[in-house]
């Protein structure tokens, strides 16, 4: 299909996915093949960012000649540039030759100590490695360093996830949170971490942190299944009044019969038979809640 | 009035040269930036300060999406009185700037005239260090020379070095007086007290109270009306 374009449209393709920041290195890599190797001499300036983004994506998809040649030619222009020695330090990460790689991060750091991105390659050296631990000590050193560096946060919080401690992983995620507390993802994971911990006052602040998810995105399947679990959980509970108990078999409720309708909703539009699901999920629904309320 | 007297040299030996001066000053201090911008560096205790900085600000402004617990335990971290991280660290006040051309020409302050005459309006625009009422309009002190210099040349700055020059002095002043130059506080200290005093009176409001209520009540609005809401209250 790539071969078709010509070098023109092939180069808007890929300065789009640069400028996107897209992850799509199968198709860097074939633009770059079929297309624009052969006209490379056509693309100017732009030719040098168009090597380093081919050399990404080829060390993504383990070309390794591909990396290869793109690396020399950027070597051969920029022999001192710091962007360059990053590549080649990518590179050997790439080849699993950790100990060279470290060892060009650490020139580079030397130089310039205020490089995050060197600083996080360095983490996912031992992420890579399969030293969970070590990754989330110096991740928090990083943290510390850059308190605003949500990326890390988000990384931090998985490693903890990994590890199992919720804790931590919610303290990162309230950090997210806090960053964009417009997106219905951040909330809604906040809420299952907070619903993995367990006990009523998680259980509490899990509902609410579902809804405040389906608040901002009323079609989050997985917020409403939330909302549903954890407000059933809560009714359930023997420590709570009869008033919370009453609320939150009417949240349950309410949550039970928004999936319903969602389900008899894409039924209809998409034009299959979901009868069979719905009848499975209205089961289920009715045994949980009839179970809980007993 | 009676005619003031002064020797023509001046002219010469004193207003000419601040023109000179200020010129080759700005060229100079192009250069000068050029050199010295790609050496410079950021330091690290610099970079983690200022986002130490947005962190807190960050809680200030969207604190109220995480339950209470979450959010004192952030403001005890900044502002606890014995462990807190703004009352514990302590940063040096940045150097000042060195001296610049105008208290060059301060030092040597004198008066000449403009070949036509002005009227008194012109008189603090001109005369700036010479305090004569007396004094036609017309005469001009070398401070006001100097200022009338900085601004003016700016236009021969962008036809010589090109358009985004360093030569510039007034925007360096304009740097000097809002007080903070290309994004990073000049004095960490202070900003650090500032930031102090804003998280200490700022109260912990739980935007989430009660949205389940909320979203029984209007689960088919769509998302867009919800934001606006939400960002309104």
């Amino acid at each position: 299909m790539a071969s078709s374009m010509n070098w023109e449209a092939a180069r808007d393709r890929l300065r789009k996915l640069r400028e996107e920041q897209h992850r799509c290195s199968d198709e860097v890599v074939s633009l770059w093949e079929d297309v624009l190797c052969a006209n490379s001499y056509r693309l100017g300036d732009e030719l040098w960012m168009v090597h380093e983004q081919v050399c990404i994506a080829a060390l993504d998809c383990g070309n390794k000649d591909v990396a290869m040649m793109n690396l020399h030619a950027l070597q051969e222009q920029f022999p001192n540039s710091m962007r360059v020695r990053r590549l080649r330090g990518l590179f050997f990460e790439s080849q699993e030759n950790y100990d060279k790689a470290l060892k060009i991060y650490d020139a580079i750091l030397d130089i310039d100590e205020t490089n995050t991105l060197i600083r996080k390659r360095k983490i996912a050296i031992l992420k890579a490695k399969d030293d969970i631990r070590g990754a989330i000590k110096e991740l928090n050193v990083y943290v510390e360093r850059f308190m605003s560096d949500y990326e890390a946060w988000m990384e931090l919080c998985d490693l903890y996830l990994q590890e199992q401690d919720y804790t931590k992983a919610a303290f990162c995620l309230e950090e997210l949170i806090m960053s964009n507390p417009h997106s219905h993802l951040y909330h809604e994971k906040y809420a299952e971490i907070k619903y993995t911990q367990g006990g009523i006052e998680n259980m509490c602040t899990a509902r609410r942190y579902f809804a405040q998810s389906l608040k901002l995105n009323p079609n989050n399947m997985r917020a409403l299944y939330g909302l549903f679990l954890s407000a059933s959980n809560v009714a359930s509970s023997k420590s709570k009044d009869a008033k919370t108990k009453k609320d939150n078999i009417k949240y349950a409720a309410w949550a039970a019969e928004q999936i319903t309708k969602q389900y008899k909703e894409v039924a209809r539009k998409k034009e299959v038979d979901t009868s069979s699901q719905l009848t499975s999920i209205l089961h289920m629904m009715d045994e949980i809640q009839i179970t809980q309320t007993s | 009035m009676a005619e003031l007297l002064l020797d023509s040299n001046i002219r010469i030996w004193v207003f000419l040269p601040i023109v000179i001066i200020t010129f080759l000053v700005g060229i100079i201090r192009h250069y000068a930036t050029i050199l010295l911008t790609s050496d410079k560096k950021v330091e690290v205790q610099q970079m983690s300060d200022s986002q130490a900085l947005i962190r807190s600000k960050i809680l200030r402004e969207n604190g109220r999406f995480i339950p209470k617990e979450s959010f004192l335990m952030r403001k005890d971290f900044f502002n606890n009185e014995h462990t807190g991280f703004f009352n514990t660290q302590k940063r040096d006040p940045v150097m000042k700037n060195p001296m610049t051309v105008y208290d060059l020409v301060c030092f040597y302050s004198s008066i000449a005239k403009v070949p036509f005459p002005l009227t008194l309006r012109f008189k603090p625009m001109l005369q700036r260090g010479v305090e004569l009422m007396s004094l036609d309009a017309s005469w001009v002190s070398s401070a006001s020379w100097y200022f009338l210099n900085v601004f003016g040349l700016r236009s021969m700055y962008s036809l010589i070095l090109g358009q985004d020059n360093a030569a510039d002095q007034t925007r360096m002043m304009q740097d000097q007086m809002t007080g903070m130059a290309s994004g990073m506080p000049q004095d960490t200290g202070k900003a650090f007290r500032a930031e102090w005093e804003a998280l200490e009176i700022c109260e912990h409001q739980w935007a989430l109270e009660g949205v389940e209520d909320e979203i029984m009540g209007m689960a088919v609005t769509p998302p867009e009306t919800i934001y606006i809401k939400s960002k309104m209250t």
